[in-house]
């Protein structure tokens, strides 16, 4: 009996004196737990590649031995794009999960429902997936978040930077998504024109849940002005594509990054997309001049080796992205991980190797400037592909 | 006492003891999950009042949900207005709402008026954006934290008392009247009861306690914006009153189970396809069991008697 | 002036759109007195089988028929097996059903093609004719011609067949029809196959213009309800002669009053909803019921 007492003690003993306590939740030595909320399912259901994709890469990572001998773990969790589940996946995530960080959660609404709770509990709110400039301007009041690729309304100020280079006084007229997304594009594209804002004819918004905006087309051509902009997403790009040709309108079209997947653009006649103007930072699976490339090479070996049956597009190579520079700065955040040192990490970025990300293209932040990626070039659709023109240019909201 | 209100009370000591002491034992995510079925709780009170009770069909609660959610969002962000204070203001803008709507509303019935509801739900969100000065429109607007615990225990609470006031309120001649309607209209106007009046009051009713609801999820989640109250809501709500089963309040507690976890049951049970587990236990259930859970439990209670 | 017309007739081609799904929704509801909410997704579902077929090298139109074929025999069996059981039970528990239907298919539909947009073709051509300063296409008139085809196959199979007066009659009176022959359960099961036939019709026939993915009919969904109440919800030729009005009056609201434009087209469309339910809730062309008391 006495035995077996101190044979239990020691055994107690032995497995207290191992563990060593959690100082920082969802780090261990051997490990660190990511979470992100992404919409597998519901209407931008299209967009969950990014989470794929930033997964297919961390297995690669972990692979070659991950980030200090620490395997990343990237548990991501379904929110059918509705921030009432984003919230409470996140509040799973944190709270019984236990992650060391929020990554790359993808929707304008649903990082606004968790941005709160994240910061209130010192969580970082890594590389968010949306262009909303808020995320990395608001700092001061949401110190723990960061944003990541080129905001809206840096977007906007490219278009019309370039429209009044090369198109200067022609009227404009803009179809753009009413919701926060089209309507930042539209502000940064006035905010970029200045004086001269009254270019802008006529602008029309549409429902993110109608059927079709072929009325809004027609409405947006009785203005007779001979640049349309199209501020979308998905089918409805499309369709504006298409409409505009068949009304026999042939402005000059611009279309924002978002909708401008080359499988998207595929989807029109080649009349109705010809000559349209978009900018870039990612690298595009789908494009023909990155087929040599390097990056997109181990692109496609990743993805072939770790998400494998699954077609690569734009979203997985926009994660992956995302993932590449998630990796830095965990190595940047050093041996002793804590949210602290991550975040001074994501704070203090000079990365300029990231192979999906346009050759030149620096991810570069500083405390007071939280935005990963601000440079961006214009491309030009010509003949069923993109064709990438001009310098790199600035995307600063 | 009768046997009846002794048995219903017991069981009402017991459940309120449960509840109260729940939090300890799960954790604290658990805690708020728990809470938002409460909240459903409450919303699925209002719609059984309105529906099992009265019989008038609604698809579109998730609007009543949203009048009190933003109210209390508004009142909350723009106004400064402790948020515990707005929830009763919630349900009162949501009732009046609720008495408007029901006046015009008595001219249709059934499928008619459940199409009409379905309208003002799918509707509401692009309202929501248009009158951006006052909702924030998309962007939304952006409430105060609190602990899962007290979220649990201020849902728990007016649950508990939402549910003691709507037996208070159905066992007095207004609720016999209801049932009265639902059953046969015709026979009830021909005893005196003005359909108007009743119909027009259960929807007051129905949408005063939908409106605490809103209320209570605009301040748990901390954010209101207009796709926090989708059509998928008020539809998820009408799948929970028949699985709890109609004209039977504590039903309502397992249709609120229901609208909470079926999403998280059905995702791990398929990653890949949690809709189809989803679509497949409603249509399964409903086909099983078309009177829910109350139906369930009076023919377990049948099958018990000789 | 010239955009008036414009949008008259972009109206005329978006109500195309709406009627054909209000179709569908009428006569599953004047045979078996049942909204059918899924009715937008079955169409969806349909749409994609045809695209597999498509894909497999059958060419359009028979892949078409046999869409059609495989829609019918599907709208059968749904209801064999998950109406007919509830039959009888009030309202709710079928709404429930068909919310329930809805989610399935939807999810079903999303696990076993995903979720990427794509392009169907349209046996119409989509070159632009312009006539003075309004322009559409050959599709345009296809999708409204395609409806008005229906609408008439439908008037005299309903009028002039036997089976279409075993199916009014099962619909209007089912125990005294049992009694002078009529197969009750068949005629229900025959109105939810037409309707899923008629659904499929209209997913094949929008598809081309708004792109096929999972949620194709969602938008959809709210208008095909506006303009079947508003044509009345028993009545075929009503739910096209709905759809094309609504589809233009959308149109014209938005262009000329801008609070109705974008967003707001939703809500111009529950508003004629709410309109047309309390003014006359039996639509333009449905007949008052009358109350035996």
């Amino acid at each position: 009996m006495k035995v077996a007492v101190a044979a239990v003690a020691l055994l107690v003993a032995a497995s207290v004196a191992g563990a060593r306590p959690l100082a920082t939740p969802g780090v261990s030595s051997s490990s660190i737990l990511i979470g992100g909320t992404v919409p597998l399912t519901g209407e931008a259901a299209a967009a969950a590649g990014v989470a794929r994709g930033a997964d297919a890469y961390f297995k690669y990572v972990n692979a070659k031995g991950g980030v200090f001998n620490r395997k990343i773990t990237y548990k991501y969790l379904d929110d059918g794009y509705e921030p009432q589940r984003t919230f409470l996946d996140v509040r799973q995530l944190v709270q019984q999960d236990g992650v060391f960080a929020i990554f790359n959660s993808l929707g304008t609404s649903n990082n606004s429902a968790i941005r709160g709770f994240l910061n209130q509990a010192g969580v970082p709110q890594l590389f968010v997936a949306s262009g909303a400039s808020t995320f990395g301007r608001d700092y001061k009041k949401y110190p723990w978040t960061i944003g990541f690729i080129p905001t809206y309304s840096g977007e906007g100020k490219v278009y019309a930077r370039y429209l009044l280079a090369k198109r200067p006084g022609a009227k404009i007229a803009v179809l753009y998504q009413d919701d926060d997304y089209g309507k930042e594009l539209v502000s940064g594209l006035q905010a970029g024109l200045g004086a001269k804002k009254s270019l802008i004819v006529k602008k029309v918004g549409y429902d993110p849940s109608a059927s079709d905006v072929r009325s809004e087309v027609a409405s947006l051509k009785a203005s007779k002005a001979k640049v349309f902009m199209i501020f979308a997403f998905g089918k409805f790009a499309v369709q504006a594509f298409i409409t505009a040709n068949q009304l026999g309108w042939h402005p000059q079209i611009v279309v924002n990054d978002v909708a401008a997947a080359t499988s998207l653009m595929q989807l029109s006649p080649p009349k109705a997309t010809e000559g349209a103007i978009s900018i870039v930072f990612g690298k595009d699976p789908d494009a023909p001049m990155w087929k040599r490339d390097k990056g997109m090479k181990l692109f496609r070996s990743i993805m072939a080796r770790y998400a494998s049956g699954q077609t690569p597009n734009g979203y997985y190579a926009a994660g992956m992205a995302s993932a590449y520079t998630l990796v830095d700065t965990l190595k940047k955040a050093g041996k002793n991980l804590t949210r602290k040192s991550v975040l001074t990490a994501a704070t203090h970025l000079n990365e300029k190797t990231n192979p999906f990300v346009l050759p030149g293209i620096k991810v570069h932040t500083t405390p007071s400037f939280r935005f990963p990626i601000s440079q961006v070039r214009l491309e030009r659709w010509h003949n069923g592909h993109w064709v990438i023109f001009g310098p790199l240019l600035s995307a600063k909201p | 006492m009768s046997r009846r209100l002794a048995l219903n009370t017991a069981g009402f000591v017991v459940a309120a003891l449960v509840v109260a002491v729940l939090p300890r034992f799960i954790s604290s995510y658990h805690a708020l999950e728990w809470a938002n079925v409460g909240i459903y709780f409450v919303a699925l009170l209002g719609l059984n009042v309105l529906t099992g009770y009265s019989g008038q069909v609604s698809l579109g609660h998730g609007a009543f949900m949203a009048i009190g959610g933003y109210t209390s969002a508004i009142l909350i962000a723009h106004h400064g207005v402790h948020d515990v204070w707005t929830i009763p203001l919630a349900g009162l803008v949501a009732g009046g709402a609720g008495l408007g709507f029901g006046l015009p509303a008595l001219r249709l019935t059934g499928l008619y008026l459940a199409l009409a509801t379905f309208a003002v739900a799918v509707a509401f969100p692009a309202l929501a954006r248009k009158f951006e000065r006052f909702t924030g429109g998309n962007a939304g607007l952006v409430l105060t934290l609190h602990t899962n615990d007290w979220l649990y225990y201020l849902s728990w609470s007016i649950a508990g008392a939402g549910l003691l006031l709507g037996w208070l309120v159905l066992a007095t001649p207004i609720g016999r009247s209801f049932r009265a309607l639902r059953d046969s209209e015709v026979a009830a106007i021909s005893s005196g009861i003005s359909p108007a009046l009743y119909k027009t009051l259960a929807f007051g009713i129905s949408s005063f306690y939908a409106g605490i609801a809103g209320s209570l999820v605009a301040i748990s989640t901390a954010y209101v914006n207009p796709q926090t109250f989708p059509i998928t809501l008020s539809l998820f709500l009408v799948v929970g009153l028949a699985v709890g089963g109609l004209g039977s309040l504590p039903g309502s507690v397992v249709g609120a189970i229901l609208i909470q976890f079926l999403p998280t049951y059905a995702a791990h049970v398929s990653k890949q396809a949690p809709q189809v587990i989803e679509g497949a236990i409603l249509v399964g259930v409903m086909l099983l069991l078309p009177g829910g859970a109350a139906g369930l439990f009076r023919l377990v209670q049948s099958s018990r008697q000789p | 002036m010239a955009q008036f017309w414009q949008q008259v007739v972009s109206g005329l081609a978006s109500g195309g759109i709406y009627a054909s799904l209000a179709l569908a929704l009428v006569i599953v509801y004047r045979s078996s007195g049942v909204i059918n909410f899924a009715q937008g997704e079955m169409a969806t579902f349909a749409t994609f089988l045809a695209w597999t077929f498509l894909h497999h090298g059958i060419s359009f139109w028979p892949a078409f028929a046999l869409t059609l074929a495989v829609a019918f025999a599907g709208g059968v069996a749904l209801e064999r097996v998950v109406i007919r059981p509830v039959e009888g039970r009030p309202v709710l528990t079928v709404v429930i059903l068909t919310i329930g239907l809805l989610i399935l298919i939807n999810g079903a539909t999303q696990w076993i093609w995903g979720g990427a947009v794509r392009k169907f073709p349209s046996p119409f051509s989509t070159r632009p004719i312009h006539v003075g300063s309004a322009a559409f296409s050959i599709q345009d008139i296809g999708i409204v011609g395609v409806c008005l085809v229906a609408v008439a196959l439908l008037t005299l199979f309903f009028r002039f067949t036997k089976l279409g007066l075993g199916l009014r009659a099962a619909a209007v009176n089912p125990e005294e029809s049992r009694l002078v022959g009529v197969r009750v359960g068949w005629m229900l099961a025959l109105g939810w196959g037409l309707s899923a036939a008629l659904g499929a019709v209209s997913g094949m026939m929008v598809a081309p213009v708004v792109f096929l993915d999972p949620n194709m009919m969602q938008g959809i969904l709210l208008y095909a309800f506006a303009a079947a109440v508003l044509g009345g919800l028993e009545s075929p030729v009503g739910a096209v002669v709905g759809g094309l009005a609504l589809g233009v009056l959308l149109n014209l609201l938005g262009t000329y009053f801008s609070t109705f434009g974008g967003e707001m087209r939703l809500v111009g469309g529950l508003a004629v909803i709410l309109a047309v339910l309390l003014i006359r809730p039996t639509g333009l062309f449905g007949r008052t019921a009358v109350r035996r008391v």
